[in-house]
């Protein structure tokens, strides 16, 4: 039986001297701490003035579903396992957690995190909390699909079933087509 | 002896970071993610422009705070680290050198191309950014809205370190001894931003 190599994620990473601004695969990136992503997530879940949890999950898919797009486009990736492999690795690479998709389809799929960053973070930070929190991890995943299937943003709806924050030993999210 | 800020620069730019077997990066005391800039641009952007003017202003502190805490934490965590102990504390005189030194780190990080130029320690700072990715969420034409929400907070958080007591892992003192305005930016049609950080009422 011929042993299948797994894909690998390439990362070219450029310094410009002039402004002083890190690319990573022709992507503007900024180092963050797990300070500043969790009060951004505690703003997004407080806040009154708007629907916070939305914005956060929705300006995360359109930001990681150009990202992947893009990466696939230049790298010509266009299998569906290889394409989940690459989303799978970029998630890792970025330090957002161990993502592994377990299933997924043109309707749907799950997805489980055995580590993740937005938890871990907030329970170093504030401890344990009632309901689920990770708001950029729904938002990587419903552009995920969306990259992998060919489809626009909003196409898929992703929902944090289980979390490690409220102390599961892993976070669970199921993912539906609207 | 005077910060080289070529220097640091130069040799801190080169450090990459990237996720361990867990998908974590545990550095500086802290654990750290690498996202695009248009994430957090994105969200501050969508948030302040989205409240309307009369929760405008709690919206912004809270982004502010969001970086004044990330840049007391995560500051801490550089200026006691080994890459800061190998090329920056050999040039390290006075507390003074140690801001300095910071914003040539923060420069060297891609947080914002800036440096300090005025101080009066322990109480004023003046800071010039002459490129930085909060600038991005104007491509054309210019804000009445200045949005460098992130440099305030830790230009704050900068100076809660130099002057503000012992750093606190709990945060409760030391912090917020200092806060800072924006008075000029890019993204309002400035040449430059600048932020000037005072001590709290």
């Amino acid at each position: 039986m011929p042993v299948m190599e797994e894909t690998q994620l390439i990362l070219d990473h450029k310094f410009d001297p002039q402004t002083c601004r890190h690319m990573v695969n022709g992507e503007l990136m900024v180092m963050h701490c797990h300070h500043f992503i969790t009060l951004y997530t505690q703003l997004a879940e407080d806040c009154g003035m708007l629907d916070g949890k939305k914005l956060m999950a929705e300006v995360a898919e359109d930001t990681f579903n150009e990202m992947l797009n893009k990466y696939y486009r230049e790298h010509e990736v266009t299998d569906v396992t290889d394409r989940i492999t690459i989303a799978e690795q970029y998630y890792s690479a970025i330090g957002l957690g161990q993502m592994k998709v377990l299933c997924a389809g043109a309707d749907g799929g799950e997805v489980e995190l055995v580590h993740s960053h937005v938890d871990e973070g907030w329970l170093k930070k504030w401890g344990k909390h009632e309901t689920s929190v990770n708001y950029v991890t729904s938002g990587y995943i419903a552009g995920l699909f969306s990259a992998v299937f060919g489809q626009p943003t909003r196409h898929f709806n992703a929902v944090e079933t289980q979390s490690i924050v409220c102390g599961a030993k892993s976070s669970r999210f199921q993912v539906v087509a609207n | 002896m005077a910060i080289d800020r070529k220097r640091v620069i130069q040799s801190l730019s080169k450090i990459q970071v990237v996720g361990n077997d867990q998908g974590l990066i545990p550095a500086f005391g802290v654990l750290v993610n690498q996202l695009p800039t248009k994430f957090w641009n994105g969200f501050g952007e969508r948030l302040t422009r989205g409240v309307g003017p009369d929760t405008l202003e709690a919206a912004e502190w809270l982004l502010i705070n969001a970086a004044h805490e990330c840049g007391y934490h995560t500051g801490h965590g550089i200026i006691t680290s080994e890459e800061w102990k190998s090329v920056v504390a050999p040039m390290v005189e006075n507390t003074e050198d140690v801001l300095h030194g910071a914003f040539a780190v923060f420069t060297a990080w891609g947080w914002a191309k800036s440096e300090i130029v005025e101080l009066v320690p322990n109480e004023k700072m003046v800071v010039r950014a002459y490129d930085y990715y909060e600038q991005d969420v104007v491509s054309y034409g210019a804000s009445a809205k200045p949005s460098a929400y992130m440099i305030r907070g830790v230009c704050a958080a900068f100076m809660d370190l130099a002057y503000g007591g012992k750093y606190d892992p709990t945060g409760k003192t030391g912090m917020r001894t200092f806060t800072c305005q924006q008075t000029k930016g890019i993204e309002c049609g400035d040449e430059y931003g600048e932020f000037v950080v005072t001590r709290a009422a």
